[in-house]
């Protein structure tokens, strides 16, 4: 799956011309204009009237699926960490003191396809932003003392995010669902991993010339600014950038014949939790797949849905319910996610919720919901882009995970185009008993010697 | 060793003031306020002047019943409105404690007399419109936006929300039990940092109606009735309480439309409470005891300085050069997380602070007559726990005692003119701060703010600094599962050293000794345990 996808992506990049433009739509009113340079960075720039504040975000198609060596999970992660460290020309602080001088807001963040960068702040200081941008994706470089510091305030992440259940119900989830593919473990990384990786110096340059490089990478710019000039500046800072991305091969996963299970014991007062999972199609240009999936996330879990109703407002027997559904490269999950209010409805909940997906399996689709899902994504996108750093975010994420600048614009058209017809051919054929896998998760009661 | 239970865990962490009581309750195991300094703090030529023992209640201006503010902004198609009133939970009663914000969420999520709740968001639904209500210690905010599409429709709903809410049993069970659990589970054991933040909040002010959790205690959610809330949101949403924003494509239709419609709000209500003084305890620290893996540390003190104070403006730019929250630029975050990988963050604070989603700002609408400077510690393996927070106060110190230098003075001076701009980048964000500006007397605060840092110097900023900035006065408050072995740790004094696996510089492993053996103003007899599931009880 993974090769045909690159594949794809090889000849979608091909056949791009060097430059291309496309207008606005009812749900994103901006234009995008895109150049590719001809070392394959693409270019796209978003004019917005933001009395000059702009966002620059660059998207590297790295994340947590990358990490293919046993012992390396949560390097890309990790990795956007050091990408702040400097270089010769800038070293560390140097950074910090050029983007202090504008009042950049500077930062990035890290998922299972997708590393995203982004500086947020006046349109003033953009030159100095393409330089010391353009200077860190080529030239990183930091010393190993440095690089083992920081990988403390990984593990430091990482204690700040176990304390509640999440992070724990999602190693055990992928743990279950995953026995090759990467998704195996998550963008953190397994913990043993996270405190070995003062150790892995050496490894953390080959990571940076497999994945940070030009074909690999797209910038988005949005907001007030001289197009030209800009474009001028970010071929002479860049077009030096020459490496190619690695060819990594990620292991397929092997399809799922029979339901599975996960449990977890909480040790501490926690709701009970239930989270019905089903491996589903890769985000792709190609399919309708993402688009039918985020619909389903509302039509099965949303506020105006049947189970939301009868679960949350009539019965009450859940605080909430949802999905954990977003967009992967590969196949990964599609999630229905309920939030109990005693261990005792467990099954009455796992059971209300099957029922949802085997009446749209079976055909009994609300049309007028589906309707009605269509007008809230595309209003929901409009009341969304306040600011240049929504636009930029929305567009690098979309761009990344179905390598193409104009990714979100195609999603946003894809729903436009569900058909009721559509989701309940893709509930019949995926969300199935034999795929289904069932995770969840008790707490410690007072019977069993806990707090309470 | 056992702690010796100084003040009473009810005091401590559950009976707040109230609605009713205009005096702070006397309690006779309090600490004397205003303690001494320590040695390690005595060092400067001339002594600033001493701190009052205790911060009084200044009220806040009073904007006209029903004032409106308007954002006319034509080249957006989405209308946001944002009515904010001056009540909060202080305004809950006793006994009562989180029955301002239940009314609130009830009133935006319970439906409307024409609504059922599950009515209410099918209507909401297709508009992807937001309503929703935020509430803090004195304001609580119903804010509102919708594509000018669904302009009249939305307008009807957002108006019955405040007009004719609902208020059904059956929804007030519900988000009581929400409520319940976001205590119990939420805050108690699923996020060891907020929860040492409201730690450090029951601390700064026992005894005063900001003590409590503004969601409630658990005993006061379960003892609020369906007429209690039916009372309350008559008392606190009034015309006179009200303050109405409007932003984006607004015309004259529109603003008589609404302010209309609210004039329906019951005129006036509940007299207004009289916040206490609080008095200027400091040296206190209260260690909340839970399974964790790390330590999640706040401290602070509460001060006088609040906005509209001509020395605010010095100390929010010395606050943030210290550690602009969530930000790479700040000294603290610097020192102890990028040269010493202690943690994910720290970060200083010059009033009352809670991340507005989405974003690294403060939000708007959660002004205090009662300020408090702050700092956070993110969680630290327990074995550093000690040497931390010796660090954030050697930082703190050292800020007051020898100013910022020139050049990292001017960059600060940039960064600010800079980043203060993200923080009105959306219509609500806008209004919000224009609204802040009715209550503190500050318009144009942001601006104001800005033309203010052109203008400071580092002695200017240093004076300010000596004048309002105690690091003997800070109170802690810890999450960690050691409780008893950190009580143990800050009672002896003993130094903290740490060790690294990786080399440092000799300047620095210089610095870790004095931060090591810096003398912390915890004082020995006041350091309190606690176990987490007591937390917020009543």
């Amino acid at each position: 799956m993974r090769r045909l996808l690159t594949l794809l992506l090889l000849l979608l990049g091909t056949a791009l011309p060097a430059a291309a433009q496309s207008g606005p739509s009812a749900s994103f009113p901006y234009t995008l204009k895109t150049d590719r340079l001809p070392n394959g960075l693409t270019v796209v720039r978003v004019p917005y009237p933001s009395q000059g504040i702009i966002a620059y975000l660059t998207v590297v198609r790295v994340g947590s699926r990358n990490e293919v060596e046993p012992g390396k999970t949560g390097f890309a992660h990790f990795f956007e960490h050091m990408m702040f460290k400097g270089t010769k020309k800038n070293p560390e602080g140097a950074r910090e003191r050029i983007m202090g001088t504008f009042g950049f807001d500077d930062n990035a963040f890290t998922a299972d396809d997708v590393t995203v960068y982004y500086s947020y702040g006046p349109a003033a200081g953009l030159p100095q932003l393409i330089e010391i941008e353009a200077d860190r994706f080529q030239n990183l470089e930091y010393a190993e003392p440095s690089f083992q510091t920081e990988a403390l305030a990984v593990l430091g992440e990482y204690h700040k995010n176990a304390a509640a259940p999440f992070l724990k119900m999602e190693e055990e989830l992928n743990a279950a669902a995953f026995t090759r593919h990467t998704y195996r473990h998550t963008t953190m990384g397994f913990y043993e991993d996270i405190k070995a990786m003062p150790q892995a110096y050496e490894y953390s340059k080959t990571f940076f010339e497999r994945w940070y490089t030009p074909d690999n990478t797209m910038l988005f710019i949005v907001g007030d600014f001289d197009d030209a000039k800009v474009m001028q500046l970010v071929r002479e800072n860049y077009g030096p950038w020459n490496r190619k991305a690695a060819t990594v091969k990620v292991p397929a996963e092997p399809p799922q014949s029979s339901p599975r299970t996960a449990h977890i014991d909480w040790p501490q007062p926690t709701q009970p939790r239930m989270v019905l999972a089903w491996r589903t199609p890769a985000a792709s240009v190609d399919t309708m797949d993402a688009a039918l999936q985020t619909v389903l996330v509302d039509y099965l879990t949303g506020p105006t849905s049947p189970a939301y109703k009868s679960l949350v407002l009539d019965k009450q027997l859940v605080e909430r319910i949802g999905s954990d559904f977003s967009e992967h490269r590969d196949p990964h999950l599609f999630t229905l996610t309920a939030t109990l209010k005693d261990e005792r409805h467990r099954d009455t909940v796992r059971l209300a919720l099957l029922k949802e997906v085997s009446n749209l399996a079976a055909g009994r689709v609300d049309a007028a919901r589906v309707k009605a899902i269509q007008d809230h994504a595309r209003y929901g996108t409009l009341m969304s882009l306040q600011t240049p750093r929504d636009v930029g975010i929305q567009l690098a994420w979309y761009a990344g995970i179905l390598g193409t600048p104009d990714g979100l614009q195609r999603h946003l058209q894809n729903l436009t185009k569900v058909t009721p017809g559509q989701l309940q051919e893709f509930t019949k054929r995926y969300l199935t008993a034999n795929r289904l896998i069932v995770l969840s998760l008790t707490p410690k009661t007072a019977g069993a010697g806990g707090t309470k | 060793m056992k702690t010796r239970a100084l003040v009473s865990l009810a005091a401590l962490l559950g009976l707040a003031g109230c609605a009713t009581t205009p005096k702070p309750p006397v309690d006779p195991n309090a600490p004397p306020p205003a303690v001494p300094s320590t040695a390690a703090l005595e060092q400067q030529p001339a002594q600033p002047p001493a701190r009052p023992e205790a911060v009084p209640a200044t009220p806040l201006r009073q904007p006209r019943p029903m004032e409106l503010v308007v954002l006319e902004r034509p080249d957006t198609p989405i209308v946001s409105f944002r009515l904010v009133f001056h009540t909060g939970s202080v305004d809950d009663p006793k006994g009562k404690e989180g029955l301002t914000d239940l009314t609130s969420t009830l009133m935006a999520e319970g439906g409307t007399q024409k609504l059922t709740s599950a009515q209410l968001l099918d209507a909401l639904y297709p508009m992807a419109a937001q309503l929703s209500a935020y509430t803090d210690k004195e304001f609580t905010t119903f804010s509102g936006r919708v594509h000018k599409d669904f302009l009249p429709r939305f307008m009807d709903i957002f108006t019955d929300v405040l007009l004719n809410p609902r208020l059904d049993a059956a929804e007030l069970e519900r988000l009581r039990a929400n409520a319940i659990s976001d205590v119990e589970n939420g805050l108690r054991s699923a996020n060891d940092e907020a929860l040492g933040k409201v730690a450090l909040d029951a601390l700064l002010y026992q005894g005063h109606p900001y003590a409590h959790y503004v969601g409630g205690t658990v005993q006061g959610l379960k003892a609020i009735t369906l007429d209690d809330v039916k009372a309350h949101a008559r008392r606190v949403f009034t015309q006179d309480r009200l303050v109405i924003g409007l932003a984006g494509p607004v015309d004259d239709a529109l603003k008589q439309a609404l302010t209309s419609r609210l004039s329906a709000l019951p005129a006036q209500g509940a007299p207004r409470v009289e916040l206490p003084p609080v008095p200027t305890t400091a040296g206190r620290a209260l260690i909340v005891q839970k399974p964790t893996l790390s330590t999640a540390i706040s401290l602070g003190y509460v001060t006088p300085v609040r906005r509209g104070d001509p020395d605010f403006y010095p100390l929010a730019f010395a606050f943030s050069h210290l550690g602009e929250h969530r930000q790479f630029l700040g000294v603290l975050f610097n020192e102890l997380r990028e040269k010493r990988g202690l943690n994910y963050g720290n970060y200083a604070y010059a009033e009352n602070f809670i991340e507005d989603p989405g974003s690294t700002y403060n939000r708007t609408n959660i002004a205090r007559t009662q300020q408090l400077h702050s700092l956070w510690i993110r969680p630290v393996v327990p074995a550093n726990g000690v040497f931390a927070t010796r660090g954030a106060v050697f930082f703190l110190d050292k800020l007051v005692k020898e100013g910022i230098p020139q050049e990292r003075f001017d960059l600060m001076k940039g960064y600010l003119q800079g980043y203060t701009r993200l923080w009105e980048q959306t219509d609500q964000r806008r209004l919000g701060y224009a609204i802040d500006s009715l209550f503190y007397g500050t318009p144009n605060f942001l601006e104001e703010y800005r033309q203010a840092l052109s203008k400071m110097t580092p002695r200017s900023v240093q004076e300010a600094l000596r004048r309002h900035v105690h690091p003997d006065a800070l109170n802690f408050a810890f999450v960690t599962q050691d409780a008893e072995g950190l009580a143990q740790a800050l009672r002896s004094g003993a130094p903290s050293p740490i060790t690294y696996a990786s080399p440092k510089e000799q300047a620095l492993l210089e610095q870790d000794k004095d931060i090591s053996t810096f003398k912390l103003p915890v004082r020995p007899d006041a350091i309190q345990v606690v176990p987490a599931q007591t937390v917020m009880e009543k």
